[in-house]
């Protein structure tokens, strides 16, 4: 389809912490200014991106890994954005 | 787990062995925990209180050092069921040291704030100012979260997301509780700048937070009485929407229920007019049809 495409990544959970309360935020809120669509893959489990409350359900520990897949016009660009803040360090 | 750090140019870095003048003890075991209490004379019940999450906030004097132990939000895992907790710090001011307890690992001396520190007292005042930054950021997720859980609710027939908002509420209890002892201390903190070595600059930086911690916890305040107050409406919206499940699932029997009596009158083993007709079959059909129309005709005639 034109306009549709769709991108993968693997990324590893550097945050000590792990995938906790505010990076989920953040990878929820930057997932929604983008019209494609994100799903995390951590073991066994796939979430929706876009949504804090199945981010919140994922329990991603430090050195996990993760695969990105985007599906939609900017899948690209929204696994940029995702990538950009789970390299975030926070406190 | 120790780790050493030391202010270099302004700057804290990791310290080598032996040296440093920042110690940082991440859930001290048994022998670390003894060379605290036994070669640094801390206090052993100040020491436990920083690694229990249900201490309060406090200032203490010792001989040596000053002992402040201060609330943080815990970092949130999935065990956690959308209850976010509270944790305790403990920090240590010698004269030539600084002393950081916590119980689990998180990154430390993050963000801009600590890039240009100038003495212990300003590591330590800063340390309590993050913790108030992190409050404030744990809150907008809690916000994000309870937005998402209300979005469930309003199609949902389940009870669980209705627990999980209890459980932010049951969150920003603790946090008001956290918040409002961090305030305590911040109040005894100015109060006592001059015997901790707090002076100038940082007094005003003490000022700072208390401004921004009562602000905090003010957002707390209106986020936890939003939750509760509007517990009760969504409460009954996850009834409503059952109730509407209630009410398609009557129709569809009712819709049932005709059409088959129309058909049991005419299964009965009695004689009845037109029985041996050829197109009986597609009488009693017809029959049972139209009262699946009737019952939608009078359904629609009385907008139930």
């Amino acid at each position: 389809m034109v306009g549709s495409r769709s991108a993968k990544r693997t990324v590893i959970v550097g945050n000590p912490a792990g995938l906790h309360a505010r990076p989920s935020a953040a990878i929820a809120q930057a997932v929604r200014r983008f019209k494609s669509k994100v799903q995390i893959r951590s073991r066994n489990e796939v979430v929706d991106a876009g949504s804090i409350l199945e981010l919140l359900t994922l329990g991603a520990q430090q050195g996990s890994d993760l695969v990105l897949t985007a599906k939609g016009p900017d899948a690209e660009q929204v696994l940029d954005a995702v990538v950009e803040e789970l390299s975030k360090r926070y406190e | 787990m120790l780790q050493r750090m030391e202010m270099v140019n302004g700057k804290l870095t990791q310290a080598e062995d032996g040296t440093g003048s920042v110690y940082v003890y991440v859930s001290p075991d048994k022998q670390e925990r003894k060379h605290l209490v036994e070669a640094l004379k801390l206090d052993e019940h100040t020491l436990a209180s920083a690694l229990d999450p249900d201490e309060l906030a406090r200032l203490e004097f010792e001989p040596e050092h000053t002992a402040v132990i201060f609330k943080r939000p815990r970092n949130y895992s999935s065990d956690d069921r959308f209850v976010f907790k509270v944790a305790s710090t403990g920090l240590f001011l010698f004269a030539d040291k600084l002393i950081i307890v916590l119980g689990d690992n998180v990154p430390l001396f993050q963000g801009k704030q600590f890039a240009k520190v100038s003495s212990l007292q300003e590591i330590m005042l800063k340390m309590i100012y993050s913790s108030i930054f992190h409050f404030v950021e744990h809150l907008k997720v809690i916000n994000a979260v309870s937005d998402s859980l209300e979005e469930q609710i309003n199609t949902s027939m389940q009870n669980k997301y209705l627990l999980n908002l209890f459980s932010l509420e049951k969150s920003l209890v603790y946090y008001l509780n956290g918040l409002n002892s961090n305030a305590k201390l911040i109040e005894r903190l100015r109060n006592n700048a001059a015997k901790i070595g707090i002076s100038g600059e940082s007094l005003e930086f003490v000022d700072d937070m208390l401004i921004e911690n009562s602000q905090c916890y003010e957002q707390a305040e209106i986020y936890s009485n939003i939750l509760a107050s509007m517990m009760d409406a969504r409460v009954s919206i996850v009834s409503n929407n059952l109730n509407w499940l209630m009410k398609t699932l009557t129709i569809i029997t009712i819709a049932i229920m005709l059409p088959t009596l129309v058909v049991s009158v005419f299964s009965m083993n009695v004689e009845f007019p037109g029985r041996t007709h050829p197109l009986m079959f597609w009488i009693i059909v017809g029959f049972a049809l139209s009262s699946v129309v009737l019952v939608r005709l009078v359904w629609w005639l009385k907008k139930w």
